[in-house]
């Protein structure tokens, strides 16, 4: 007999379903069973993942069975749980408006609640019960359910069941009896069911662990929260009817249930919203319109000639697949940006096209790189094109709320991002159901990646064959990937054209005026809904306030297009390696890549984005790249045998990189051309990469990739480094249309860093925090480009660093109040606006902007008052007598000066302490490196500096003390980076992992470090210093900090790390 | 996160964050950090210089104040008590270190900020100029407002005009700036001594006879009751000293199971105690003084007996309960608890009859209407049986136990309870329990063990209990 098990949860029940989607389905599809309802507590956030699986098998099958359907059907719904004690109804849409009730009904449970939460009413279900097929599982007492079930068959009627399981507790059968009878009074059948909460038993103790981490109990404690045994499994048509014997009727009636569902996820065809289009106008006419037209303003000489013949084909291809709302949709949003003055770029597989191009939505000229659209254009991929757009990170929310307003609350929602459970989370949550100590958690994974070497377990203390803590680390293991919950995604938006919370329920968010839908990106893209990426970019902030300095300071107006190209100074600049602050090229690896590729033009800029990046790092292309570029190699192309194909099927996709594939398209090309990967294939190669629950399935993936392309003939090695690519780019893929726009970025910041260095800096400045380095690298890299700064002053600063008229008419940039730690913008504000002429004395400026004494007392603190011949010791001395609180205007007028007092006659602060403190206050200072203070000593111990250093033969051996300003450990571990400072410059530092074993805490705890060891010189003049001894130097700061000396075992407090910073903590990994 | 030496020594400071000192030393040993036990032992350790002064105050949550005035000459001077109170210290495993001079201030500036030491009289204003600010015991902020001004020392400040000083930093640090410089004094405050509950009577005679002592114990019982009734306690743990006249001294303990006040209860515990003590009570020469002390107490609520007299069973059963323990020991008197979980033996636990009684909802009962699902009386162990029964889980039809074979009429289940898998057994095995009838109208409780097929291929049968 045929049976479907029609109430499942998966692992989207939060804490209670102990198996995924797609195993439920894999699962219910072993045991035979002709369909599978899956049902989460109040969601549908899991259906998705449920049902790709199932489309791809159908699929699958169809083609190897002359298209005959799968007998195997999967239903999609809700568990609904009610807040009013009213039992559980499972609910599945009949039809596609029985989906759209279904999601409604969830949304206002939703809606009703905060965030995560889902308050639904027995009435809200019996006022939405239309097109609903509903089954109601009864309680433990089958008979409290009676009057809710009569209630419910009038409601739905027709539509309703009665579930009923067997679950081995004892009674069951008379259970069953009671159930059949009530079924037969409220005339509602009855349906056989397991209820099941995993897929096979073995689960049944991750079950356990779930419920405790729900329940906040221990299992040897937890007692009988716990089920009684391992029945909620999928259970098989000959188990099911055994159990059932006295209620077969209860099996047949899981086929008419079956049979009566009639929706299915793929009939949620996406439409897209009319806005922008005038009326009387198809969408793809207006499109056009505005295209040309703009393309016009924008040649008035005459488009070019390759412009236009893109443009045309491009929009024959929109016009073929109906994107023109979608490309109307985002051009509407970056046009309300462009109004109101907001930078934005788009990025993405559709992005770098002449049509966004010409509608301004991206700024890579098609003339100056080669199109990028193909990826778009192909039409096997019958997914929606893709664009994201960056807007300036302190004015994104505009523009949200502004799509909000514009498409309004029920048609736009933002994507869900699915918080899964991560190694660390994971095996805190199972140790403390398994009672294990807190500890554990820290300690077992602590700061290391996601997975559990052994040693690390070994190291931390813990004997990793220790039964306990193996058992926690299985548990953890296999609930890494799990949702625990879900939020809203960084700006991700669905935007329909009905009413969207029919499509998919919309929940609350945390932040206040967000809402969210339940469905996360990879769902969207499986269902093949169109999404909108709203994202925020630190650097776009900056251009912006570049941009605005140029303007008032330089009188130049530019704007992201506008800025001049193939500039050759620019590019010499970052040949340099000169590339602090840039943005994407400031990291210390690309840094060092920056003379070894030499970019000198556009398209070199591309690739430099792409290419310090863990695919083509772990793929080993880089250095194949770099060999063929510089011409100590050949470019040739992996050819496949002859009968296989022609020797050149890979020109056209690796030529733009010298045979070298460097982008994630480039990786998937690969897998169609060299290995003949279908594109469905391929799709699913890309998914299963970017999901990282899906490790497991992508060994099948390799040995596809890598037989397919050895039986055609590739050289094994090329295949396997191919493939190794892939993975790479798994979490961080890269494709090509992403580096493009990225790199124009960083076109134009290195262009305004190289003309502009003071707006340039000042710029970044007060972007803070973003980029990659602190305000005292950045200073520091202002006044090496000959920029002057000049300290914060109280007669001078704004709350922002402004730029100032300097010698010769050079710009100088003057420092913010913003730099100094702890001060207040409102308090900036006053002192600016009330500053008049300037202020002569603390006292007037006390009085005049009514600052209470805690803001003098930091300015003095940050000596900023030098402009009244005050240092920052007189300064505080004089703000401390000052009354505490500001007075009354009035009361202020009348108070009596502050009488004489006798001379004090404090000693003179050395240059040494204020160097330390301005580190202190500001972070950085302008007078000197705390460095230059200890290089006498350090001379005399013959330790040299980092200009040394740099000038050393390679092979060198050298002792070098410095700063520590970074510290990085790159995902394989095998060495640690650091950075280090002083006076003269930095030097890179390599400690190989054996030696860092041997030193860590002396890595990890330095603030000042000295380093023995070996120069290491690259071709391009890189330069790096392998450490083979280091020595933790940092007490030598505290001596610099005051010259008295605090007695050793004196007040602990007086060590406490607050009061002995002297340099700003490093970047550090953890 | 604060450290001790072993940890200093690798370079790990009070307030990184833990993450930080991981990332230093991942082999750490890290204990949670316990205020509350912090206080107990600051307290327990102020009560124990109570033998060197009865003045004792506390200084911060890591340091004591003791005015020894007059008290030096008893331990041999004030370096012998010095070294006194840091040895036995340190032979408590603390670090120690101790400084003595004309004022609190002064001397407590001294033992944390330098190697410590006396000063003789007089001697503060030089002893302490050195040390660093921070010694005047005021807060981190002006530390640093001073730090700042290039004043670090204390003969930074002694030696300036005081006026600047007060209007900036305020009159305290002029106060505390004397205290430490030895110019004037505040005596310490001492701690609060623990109010006990004891009472004590002295006999002109010593006494011998049993019936005295246990007159007497009426007597500091009733003088107890009141000190109790006070506060609104009751004594859950009583303690009989009695003292001998040739310097022995006799223990007797006696615990309660709720707030105990009545003198005569008390009185009649203690009097069962000391007639079946194993070793009687030996007078010698007799006892001069007795003393009771309630060690436990707890607040005693004072309820209204109800019409239906329930509260009052309840209080005769706890009076059984205490008389029963005072008479045989505690630990033998004893009454089932209700335990959560699935596997029937371990449904109920035996624990000590004076610990309050368990939640009588945690036991297991089946719905009204509904017939009891587990026996009353069970087998420990099961008894093992032979039974036929249909594979894998069906209801077995006829079993034998004690030679005696039982035809089964009628069968309900199978109840599968799955073994506890977090404990580790041996080979832990599923269990199909089935409530059976045999023609003669007898119940039975079977279980199968293990799951055929999956877990053993020929799974045992066990009768676990029968129904009454």
């Amino acid at each position: 007999m045929s049976c479907a098990e029609l109430v499942a949860a998966t692992n989207f029940s939060f804490l209670r379903g102990a198996s995924s989607g797609p195993d439920m389905v894999l699962r219910a599809v072993e045991l035979g069973l002709n369909g599978i309802g899956i049902a989460d507590r109040n969601t549908v956030a899991g259906v998705v993942r449920a049902f790709v699986p199932v489309r791809d098998a159908q699929v699958r099958y169809a083609r190897e069975n002359n298209g005959e359907a799968m007998p195997f059907k999967l239903l999609v719904g809700a568990r609904l749980a009610f807040c009013d004690g009213a039992p559980d109804v499972v609910a599945y849409p009949a039809d596609r408006d029985g989906w759209g009730q279904l999601c409604k009904l969830l949304t206002v449970g939703n809606l009703r609640g905060k965030k995560g939460e889902c308050v639904l009413r027995f009435d809200d279900l019996l006022a939405r019960a239309q097109g609903l097929l509903l089954v109601l599982m009864p309680p433990h007492n089958p008979r409290e359910a009676e009057p809710k079930l009569s209630e419910l068959a009038e409601a739905a009627p027709g539509a309703l069941w009665l579930g009923g399981a067997m679950h081995r507790h004892g009674s069951d059968r008379r259970r069953l009896a009671v159930l059949r009878d009530m079924a037969r009074r409220s005339r509602v059948p009855l349906l056989a069911t397991n209820d099941a909460l995993y897929a096979t038993p073995e689960q049944r103790p991750l079950q356990d662990v779930l419920t405790c981490i729900r329940e906040g109990l221990r299992v040897d404690s937890a007692g009988r929260v716990l089920e009684a045994n391992a029945e909620r499994h999928l259970k098989g048509p000959a188990e099911m009817a055994r159990l059932f014997r006295d209620a077969p009727e209860a099996i047949e009636e899981t086929q008419h249930l079956l049979a009566r569902c009639e929706f299915s996820l793929s009939e949620l065809k996406y439409d897209y919203p009319e806005e922008p289009v005038p009326p009387g106008k198809t969408p793809q006419q207006h499109l056009e319109d505005i295209t040309w037209r703009r393309a016009h303003l924008r040649y008035p000489g005459g488009i070019p000639p390759k412009t236009e013949r893109l443009l045309r084909e491009e929009l024959a291809f929109i016009a073929d697949s109906d994107y023109a709302r979608y490309f109307l949709t985002i051009h509407d949003i970056v046009r309300f940006a462009d109004d109101r003055g907001i930078l934005c770029q788009g990025r993405g597989s559709a992005a770098n096209s002449a049509v966004c191009f010409i509608l301004g939505i991206t700024n890579v000229d098609p003339e100056e790189i080669d199109l990028l659209f193909a990826r778009f254009m192909s039409k096997e991929r019958d997914e929606p094109p893709d664009i994201d757009v960056d807007f300036e990170h302190e004015r994104r929310e505009e523009v949200i709320q502004h799509i909000y307003q514009r498409y309004g609350r029920h048609r736009a929602g933002i994507a869900a991002t699915v918080i899964s459970y991560r190694p660390r989370s994971a095996i805190r949550d199972v140790g403390k159901a398994l009672g294990l100590t807190e500890d554990l958690a820290s300690t077992v994974w602590g700061s290391w990646g996601d997975n559990l070497p052994d040693n690390q377990v070994r190291q931390a203390g813990f004997l990793e064959q220790n039964p306990e803590i193996r058992r926690a680390v299985d548990f953890a293991n296999q609930l890494m990937g799990f949702p625990r919950h879900l939020s809203q995604h960084v700006g991700g938006f669905i935007l329909t054209r009905g009413r969207l919370d029919e499509t998919v329920p919309i929940g609350n968010a945390a932040m206040a005026d967000r809402t969210f839908i339940e469905w996360d990106r990879d769902d969207i893209d499986a269902l093949g809904l169109l999404k909108v990426d709203v994202l925020a970019l630190g650097m776009l902030t900056c251009l912006r306030k570049a941009l605005d300095l140029l303007k008032t300071h330089c009188g130049k107006e530019h704007s992201l297009s506008s800025i001049p190209r193939r500039d050759a100074a620019v590019y010499d600049m970052l040949c340099r390696g000169d590339s602090i602050g840039v943005f994407q090229v400031e990291s210390r690896a690309q840094i060092n890549m920056l003379p070894r590729l030499k970019p000198k033009e556009f398209y070199d800029l591309v690739i430099q984005v792409a290419i310090v990046r863990p695919g083509p790092i772990q793929g080993d292309m880089v250095h194949p790249y770099l060999r063929r570029r510089s011409g100590a190699e050949n470019v040739t192309y992996p050819a496949p045998s002859p009968e296989h194909g022609p020797a050149d099927e890979l020109v056209q996709v690796l030529g733009k990189t010298k045979g070298v594939p460097l982008f994630q398209e480039q990786a998937m090309r690969l897998a169609i051309v060299a290995a003949k990967f279908t594109s469905e294939e391929a799709n699913q190669l890309r998914r299963a990469m970017a999901t990282f629950r899906h490790v497991g399935t992508i060994q099948t993936f390799r040995d596809k990739m890598v037989e397919g392309m050895t039986r055609r003939g590739y050289d094994r090695g090329f295949a396997e480094r191919c493939f190794a690519q892939i993975e790479g780019f798994g979490s961080y893929g890269f494709p090509e249309s992403h580096a493009a726009s990225f790199a124009h970025l960083v076109y134009v910041s290195s262009w305004i860093k190289c003309h502009h260095p003071a707006v340039f800096a000042c710029a970044l400045l007060n972007s803070q925090p973003m980029g990659f380095y602190a305000p005292a690298q950045i200073v520091r890299d202002a006044r090496e480009h000959g920029v002057e700064v000049r300290a914060a002053d109280l007669n001078a600063s704004h709350w922002d660093n402004t730029l100032e008229e300097g010698e010769g008419g050079v710009l100088a940039l003057r420092l913010g109040f913003r730099q100094i730690d702890g001060f207040r913008e409102d308090w900036a504000e006053r002192l600016v606006t009330r500053r008049g002429l300037g202020f002569p004395d603390l006292e007037s400026c006390a009085r005049r902007a009514g600052l209470p004494r805690r803001a003098l007392e930091i300015l003095a603190d940050a000596d900023a008052c030098r402009s009244l011949g005050l240092d920052r010791r007189e300064a505080a001395w004089i703000v401390r007598r000052l009354p505490g609180e500001p007075l009354p205007l009035f009361a202020a007028a009348d108070a009596a000066e502050l009488g004489e007092e006798p001379q004090v006659n404090l000693p003179a602060m050395p240059l040494a302490e204020h160097v330390v403190t301005d580190y202190q206050t500001t972070r950085l200072s302008l007078k000197a490196h705390p460095m230059s203070f200890l290089r006498g000593r350090y001379r005399g111990e013959g330790l040299c500096d980092c200009r040394e250093v740099s000038a050393r033969r390679d092979g060198a051996w050298v002792r070098l003390a410095g700063v520590v300003l970074v510290r990085q450990r790159p995902g394989n571990g095998n060495a640690v980076f650091m950075t280090l400072e002083d006076e003269t410059g930095i030097t890179n530092v390599v400690i190989w992992a054996r030696l860092f074993q041997q030193f860590r805490r002396e890595v990890m705890a330095s603030r000042l470090i000295e380093v023995h060891g070996g120069v290491q010189r690259s071709p391009e003049g890189g330069v790096h210093l392998v450490a083979r001894r280091v020595i933790d130097r940092s007490s030598d700061l505290h001596h610099l900090a005051d010259s008295g000396s605090i007695s050793e075992g004196g007040d602990r407090a007086a060590h406490h790390p607050r009061n002995v910073r002297i340099i700003p903590k490093s970047r550090d990994f953890h | 996160m604060h450290v001790d030496q072993a940890a200093h020594r690798l370079g790990l400071v009070p307030g990184l964050t833990l993450a930080d000192a991981r990332a230093r030393v991942p082999e750490l040993w890290i204990e949670d950090d316990d205020p509350p036990a912090d206080s107990r032992l600051h307290a327990h350790l102020a009560q124990w210089c109570d033998r060197y002064t009865p003045l004792v105050g506390a200084d911060g949550a890591d340091g004591f104040l003791l005015d020894i005035t007059g008290c030096a000459h008893l331990f041999g001077g004030e370096e012998r008590l010095c070294a006194d109170v840091t040895g036995r210290l340190r032979g408590f495993g603390f670090h120690a270190r101790s400084a003595l001079a004309g004022t609190p201030e002064s001397a407590r500036a001294l033992a944390r900020f330098s190697p410590g030491g006396i000063v003789t009289e007089g001697g503060e204003a030089e002893a302490v100029r050195p040390l660093p600010v921070a010694a005047l015991g005021i807060a981190p902020d002006p530390v640093r407002a001073l730090a700042r001004a290039g004043l670090k020392t204390i003969a930074d400040l002694a030696d300036r005009p005081r006026a600047p000083l007060a209007a900036r930093f305020g009159a305290d640090l002029l106060d505390r700036l004397e205290g430490v410089l030895g110019e004037k004094i505040h005596p310490i405050s001492p701690r609060r001594p623990l109010v006990e509950k004891q009472v004590e009577q002295l006999f002109p005679e010593p006494i011998g006879r049993v019936e005295d002592m246990l007159a007497a114990l009426r007597d500091l019982a009733g003088r107890l009751a009141i000190l109790m009734e006070q506060d609104g306690e009751g004594g859950r743990l009583f303690e009989a000293a009695f003292f001998r006249a040739d310097g022995k001294v006799r223990r007797i303990a006696v615990s309660t199971a709720r707030p105990l006040r009545d003198p005569h209860l008390v009185a009649r515990l203690f009097s069962e105690r000391i007639e079946s003590l194993a070793d009687p009570l030996d007078p010698g020469f007799g006892f001069d003084s007795i003393r009771l002390a309630a060690l436990v107490r707890q607040v005693r609520r004072v309820a209204q007996a109800g019409l239906d007299g329930r509260e009052a069973a309840s209080e005769k059963l706890a009076e059984l309960v205490e008389h029963l323990a005072a008479r045989l020991g505690e630990e033998r008197i004893v009454r089932f608890a209700a335990q959560d979980s699935h596997i029937p033996e371990r449904t109920a636990c035996l624990c000590r009859a004076q610990t309050p009684p368990p939640d009588a909802s945690a036991w297991t009962c089946s719905a009204a209407g509904e017939p009891p699902l587990q026996p009353l009386r069970l087998f420990e162990p099961p008894q093992p049986v032979e039974a036929l029964a249909e594979v894998p889980d069906g209801a077995p039809m006829r079993f034998r136990w004690r030679r005696v074979t039982y035809e089964i009429a009628a069968a309900e289940g199978p109840e599968r309870i799955a073994p506890e898998w977090w404990r580790r057994e041996e080979k832990p095995l599923t269990r199909d329990y089935f409530r059976v009838e045999d023609r003669d109208g007898r119940r039975f409780w079977l279980y199968r063990e293990g799951l055929f097929g999956d877990e053993v291929e020929h799974p045992r049968w066990f009768l676990h209990g029968l129904f009454a």
